[in-house]
């Protein structure tokens, strides 16, 4: 797993979220198996470790060009280990399955929060292409 | 000719455990394969205190597959075995760096949990970066008088020479030596006209050249950063090294940079790279602060007529067009190029000279968007890691 710490220009995914729908508060809950976004209204949207992890904006995942990503399966029941902000606009996420490149700009995790339901059905979907499982 | 799941999976045989000698297939940790044309997928199931471990049996069966007739592309995957309750994890505290130290205490952090909002270099109110798309336009000329400059505004200033490659500061400011021992086995920085400098051109010899790879590099600047007692500071200036390269990446990553500012001269090829550093400073969520024009008219020593070698006015117009403050123009001028050679800078040697005018004029209107910008909250979302 190489340490491919670069700003890519696969990081632009949901670049089109304007600043002021950032959310306030990213919250890594005790059971370490979702993030809990908060958004200004006070509304509050949970994205789980499972989706971040195989949807993770790494080299590794996402490879290094349009149609080079590769489809994660099996992290069903992986936890985050812990949160590390890099510089002003992310956040990097480590996982306890040792993936820890991929870095999350507060943009990619606000894509992810707020197209949940379609990311998750796409992925779904992935899954049984690739013929792999979540668990 | 097409492969087959079997084949695979016998390739496979030859993976084994180190602890065991067991091949990973009789162990049952390879996944379901996929066979996609000649793409081949799959997954080893790897203990999740172990991952790291068998980071080389992935690469291996990767390999090993790789050699199969037919195979085109392989893609082996490691996933956890995760074994509930197990293991807990332990939130480790690595935090990083909220550009605005008073948002943690602001009281807003509601319900349980910590907030892993912290500060870098305690002390420092505000860290500015001065920035080049490319060499040679006059950056760590600029960054030494626009230091002095807040200093003459009344302003606590330093300056970090972050040019790894071709510290000027030590030349700039005229001080020679060695950095001493300070506070909490931290490096006392050099001095300079009352301005605090650190720079790796202290350290080594002005000609010998730094053979530098990047993690070097990364590691040389957070410690100039992190291990040097800057003492209280409203303004830290970075001298950044030139261009949009590993050393920038690192600055904008690890440290709260409060913004750049972008130093170019009006010459068409100048801008095609300062807009790259901006473009580099937006993807990283630092805020340019404006570009200043260099070299911007040509004064003649001797008739005092004014050319415009790299024709004039491009920043502004450049700035106006990508919606950033366009901060002034320094002439060039000889008396600013002796006095840099000669470790005298501009602001320093005629602080009443026009050109010394026009920094001051700069600093001030950067210190004021820096204030103005201090009790920003929008920007960065507050992490919390629930205990």
């Amino acid at each position: 797993m190489g340490r491919l710490n670069g700003v890519s220009s696969n990081d632009l995914v949901g670049e089109s979220t304007s600043d002021n729908h950032l959310p306030e508060e990213i919250r890594l809950t005790r059971k370490r198996d979702c993030l809990q976004l908060t958004f200004n209204e006070g509304e509050h949207i949970s994205v789980s470790a499972e989706m971040l992890r195989v949807k993770s904006p790494s080299a590794e995942v996402r490879g290094h060009g349009p149609n080079d990503g590769i489809t994660v399966g099996g992290k069903k029941n992986i936890r985050i280990n812990t949160l590390e902000q890099v510089g002003n606009y992310a956040v990097r996420i480590s996982f306890d399955d040792g993936h820890d490149t991929g870095i999350y700009t507060w943009k990619y995790l606000t894509y992810l929060a707020n197209e949940h339901d379609r990311i998750w059905a796409e992925y779904l979907s992935e899954l049984v292409v690739a013929g792999l499982r979540r668990a | 000719m097409s492969i087959s799941k079997e084949d695979v999976r016998s390739s496979l045989e030859s993976v084994k455990l180190p602890e065991s000698g067991e091949s990973i297939v009789t162990r049952g940790l390879v996944s379901e394969i996929v066979i996609a044309g000649g793409r081949v997928y799959f997954a080893i199931t790897a203990p999740s205190d172990k991952a790291d471990s068998y980071e080389s049996l992935r690469v291996e069966a990767e390999l090993v597959v790789a050699k199969l007739d037919g195979v085109e592309s392989v893609r082996a995957s490691l996933t956890a075995e995760h074994t509930p309750g197990a293991k807990t994890s332990v939130p480790t505290n690595k935090v990083g760096a909220s550009r605005n130290p008073s948002r943690s205490t602001s009281g807003k952090a509601a319900g349980g949990g910590r907030s892993t909002q912290a500060i870098i270099i305690e002390g420092v109110k505000h860290i500015v970066a001065v920035a080049s798309g490319k060499g040679g336009v006059g950056k760590s000329t600029t960054a030494a008088n626009l230091a002095l400059a807040f200093h003459a505004n009344g302003q606590a200033c330093a300056v970090l020479d972050a040019d790894i490659y071709g510290p000027s500061m030590p030349r700039l400011f005229g001080i020679k030596g060695r950095p001493g021992p300070g506070l909490g086995g931290k490096l006392k920085p050099m001095s300079g006209y009352d301005i605090s400098v650190m720079s790796m051109g202290f350290l080594v010899d002005e000609d010998m050249p730094m053979i530098w790879r990047g993690p070097m590099v990364i590691s040389a600047l957070t410690q100039m950063l992190r291990e040097v007692d800057w003492g209280k500071l409203d303004v830290l200036v970075v001298d950044m090294p030139p261009g949009t390269g590993d050393a920038q990446l690192t600055m904008a990553q690890q440290v709260p940079l409060a913004g750049a500012i972008i130093v170019s001269t009006p010459q068409d090829l100048a801008l095609i790279d300062a807009r790259k550093g901006l473009a580099m400073f937006n993807k990283v969520g630092v805020p340019v602060l404006g570009i200043i024009e260099n070299m911007s008219t040509f004064i003649c020593p001797h008739c005092s007529e004014e050319s415009h070698i790299f024709g004039h006015g491009g920043a502004r117009l450049e700035a106006d067009k990508l919606g950033v403050p366009f901060l002034g123009e320094i002439a060039l001028d000889m008396v600013i190029r002796i006095g840099s050679d000669e470790g005298n800078p501009i602001v320093a040697a005629d602080k009443d000279s026009v050109h010394a005018k026009a920094y001051l004029n700069i600093a001030a209107q950067i210190w004021t968007t820096l204030e103005a910008h201090s009790d920003r909250t929008d920007a960065i979302p507050r992490l919390v890691i629930e205990d």
